[in-house]
């Protein structure tokens, strides 16, 4: 209130009393203003939905961790901290350390696709883009399995992708993409760059492309004004799409359970072995915080950076 | 046997893939518990043979021909109502959860831990015509360590682990587990992604018990297969698409899944399958009805059809893998020809070589031992 004041000092409006100005933040003010009282009520079922649920989920895993299994395989609570000492075991270092390079990995792949693919559609879609958009989503309403084991077999030794490459002489017959590190953080790409793509995407659109009329006229050739326009303007949108493919990618499984080898194994492929071929509930439950700590660090980090950037937007 | 009613995605399949069943366990888990005295007299009455309602049938997906629950449903006028799992601790979470089945069928060291338990109703064989062929035939069944008597279980499937190669590529093997070590077939080497398995054969090539859980013992066995490591291409349970579509040159493999792939291969004359002198793990699966089954007398029908001769020639015919039931012999023979080691014979039983359940401390052990093994 108090700036619209001062600007109404410092620039008086002009004295027509038929076209009286209103200033832009008087008509975006009201919004924030009527019936706190009712978005309150909105929000309530669900954020006590989630607060619920997660922190019930997380209760559960944080006490069965500290637990033990009977015969038949149910887990027992009590107070066994010999499955936090296990994380000890060097092995459990070399699988968090090789996760968090594979989906560090997959991030950085996935915005290099995806930067080209939701500039193209944003900015240069025209009247096809919902249908590109749509092309994109689309396949990934099929079951992620299903697809993953698909790709499996696109990039099998025999699968059509190597077998055209040997035929243009690309490859030679020992080349395997299969059960290497290339063929996980291929299956990672492939299974998450479409959360890249989509805040990217919506980023660009909300972009004021004035800015990139601004950074050719001052000179800027396509590549610098990509790298000093494009991409500050939409940083917030690589932050985000640079979170939602990590955090799965860092707990997926089945990307190193089909396209992985033995020194491709993931800390996800770990906690569903504990989960489901030890039976060991309170082991899984022990690494899946130890999983959960690495990623809470992550996501700290994001909100960090986001109120920092909210806070030099509101400035 | 048309290459139609075998679609690649099986047992091996479904063990590669979990997503869909961490979900179900996740939010299927109770904590529920089997010391109740009352729940144990009620599982050892006798159950009457008779229609008591639809079946509610719990097994690995694709494990009974079509043509045969179809003959069921006509003959006896009930639906069976099918639920499929991907593991056998999938299978166990959700009967922990409460989930009530009329039959399940676990596997011998499963059917062990579920008896213990309390969780199976008795069988009574004299009520089940077919039960003279599978006893008489197979005394192995008559008495197995994992159900005395048989008394809660009836034998279903039979198997065993050898491995499974491509003759074009490698020639013959010489029959050991050592042949997984073969220098030419470097970098072309899957073991299944089996925790008993894989410790199971590296205990064997070391002449050590199968399931061991001393420590010293499980050091030798970790040692031997890190040496196997730089051969190996990978933990997979789905052997014979690995061999099928060229990834692998030799497997660890279950003979009733190489079985299952003769219907699949263009030519089976470039696969072999050989079963390690040292020995080869051997295992069941069997026919059981939970404790807390609402229709037993259905499930005790529907064992008793599937018992028929009939049917259990179309099922292994289907499924790949023999059943322990008499004259049946010569169909799984005609079936694996090419494999002949895949037939399970009275002498494979009797050397015993099944996976044992260990105790807590045992169990931990080879968890960890696994551990190593698999993160390397």
């Amino acid at each position: 209130m108090a700036r619209t004041q001062q600007t109404g000092t410092e620039i008086p409006p002009p004295r027509d009393p038929a076209a009286p100005h209103t200033p832009p933040p008087a008509r975006t003010r009201p919004r924030n203003r009527p019936q706190p009282r009712l978005w309150t009520w909105l929000l309530l079922p669900g954020t006590l939905w989630m607060t619920g649920f997660l922190v019930a989920s997380l209760l559960l895993v944080a006490t069965l961790a500290l637990g033990t299994t009977d015969p038949l395989g149910n887990p027992r609570f009590g107070l066994n901290f010999a499955n936090l000492t296990a994380l000890a075991d060097p092995a459990y270092r070399t699988v968090l350390l090789r996760s968090l390079g594979y989906a560090l990995i997959t991030c950085l792949i996935s915005l290099a696709v995806a930067y080209p693919v939701a500039y193209a559609i944003a900015l240069r879609g025209g009247r096809f883009k919902n249908l590109l958009i749509a092309a994109i989503v689309v396949p990934f309403f099929a079951n992620y399995l299903v697809r993953m084991y698909g790709w499996s077999v696109v990039l099998s030794d025999d699968g059509p992708l190597l077998r055209t490459l040997r035929a243009i002489g690309l490859a030679d017959d020992g080349t395997q993409i299969l059960q290497t590190g290339v063929g996980v953080i291929a299956g990672l790409v492939y299974g998450f760059v479409v959360f890249m793509i989509i805040p990217l995407y919506a980023a660009m659109e909300r972009m004021d492309t004035s800015l990139i009329e601004a950074g050719r006229d001052l000179y800027g050739g396509p590549l610098r004004t990509f790298l000093f326009v494009t991409v500050p303007a939409t940083r917030q949108g690589a932050a985000a799409g640079c979170v939602l493919v990590f955090l799965p990618a860092m707990g997926d499984f089945v990307s190193a359970q089909l396209m992985g080898g033995p020194d491709q194994i993931m800390i996800g492929n770990l906690i569903q072995d504990k989960f489901f071929q030890g039976q060991n509930w309170p082991l899984g439950s022990a690494l899946t915080m130890l999983l959960m700590a690495v990623l809470f660090l992550g996501m700290l980090g994001y909100l960090r950076r986001t109120r920092k950037d909210e806070a030099e937007a509101t400035r | 046997m048309s290459p139609e009613a075998l679609p690649p995605t099986r047992r091996s399949f479904l063990r590669a893939g979990t997503a869909a069943a961490l979900a179900l366990t996740a939010t299927g888990c109770g904590f529920a518990s089997a010391d109740d005295p009352a729940g144990r007299a009620t599982a050892e009455a006798p159950i009457d043979v008779k229609v008591d309602g639809d079946l509610v049938y719990f097994n690995w997906a694709d494990f009974v021909d079509p043509a045969v629950f179809e003959g069921f449903q006509k003959e006896y006028g009930v639906k069976v109502v099918q639920s499929n799992y991907d593991s056998m601790e999938g299978m166990a979470a959700k009967l922990n959860a409460g989930n009530r089945y009329d039959i399940i069928f676990p596997t011998a060291k499963w059917a062990e831990r579920l008896t213990a338990g309390g969780r199976l109703r008795t069988i009574d064989h004299s009520r089940l015509r077919g039960a003279e062929a599978v006893f008489g035939g197979y005394g192995y069944f008559a008495d197995p360590w994992y159900d005395p008597r048989s008394a809660h279980t009836v034998p279903f499937t039979m198997y065993k682990t050898g491995i499974g190669w491509r003759r074009d590529r490698l020639g013959d093997l010489t029959g050991s587990w050592n042949d997984l070590w073969n220098e030419q077939a470097k970098g072309k080497v899957f073991v299944l992604d089996d925790r008993d398995e894989v410790l199971g054969l590296g205990a064997l090539k070391l002449g050590l018990g199968l399931t061991t859980g001393d420590h010293g013992d499980l050091a030798r066995v970790t040692d031997t297969l890190r040496s196997l490591r730089p051969r190996l291409r990978g933990f997979s349970s789905d052997s014979y698409n690995n061999l099928l579509n060229g990834n692998a040159d030799m497997t660890q493999a279950w003979s009733g899944d190489m079985a299952a792939m003769l219907a699949q291969a263009e030519d089976p004359t470039v696969f072999g399958f050989e079963v390690a002198r040292e020995g080869a793990p051997v295992n069941s699966d069997c026919y059981a009805i939970p404790a807390n089954a609402e229709h037993p007398g259905t499930a005790m029908l529907f064992i008793d059809y599937m018992l028929r001769p009939e049917n259990v020639k179309k099922n292994i015919e289907y499924i790949g893998y023999p059943m322990p039931v008499r004259g049946t012999e010569d169909t799984y023979a005609a079936l694996v020809e090419p494999f002949p080691q895949c037939v399970v014979t009275a002498d494979d039983l009797g050397a015993d070589l099944f996976f044992r359940n260990g105790d807590a401390r045992v169990e931990q052990a080879r968890d960890a031992a696994w551990t190593d093994v698999k993160a390397g």
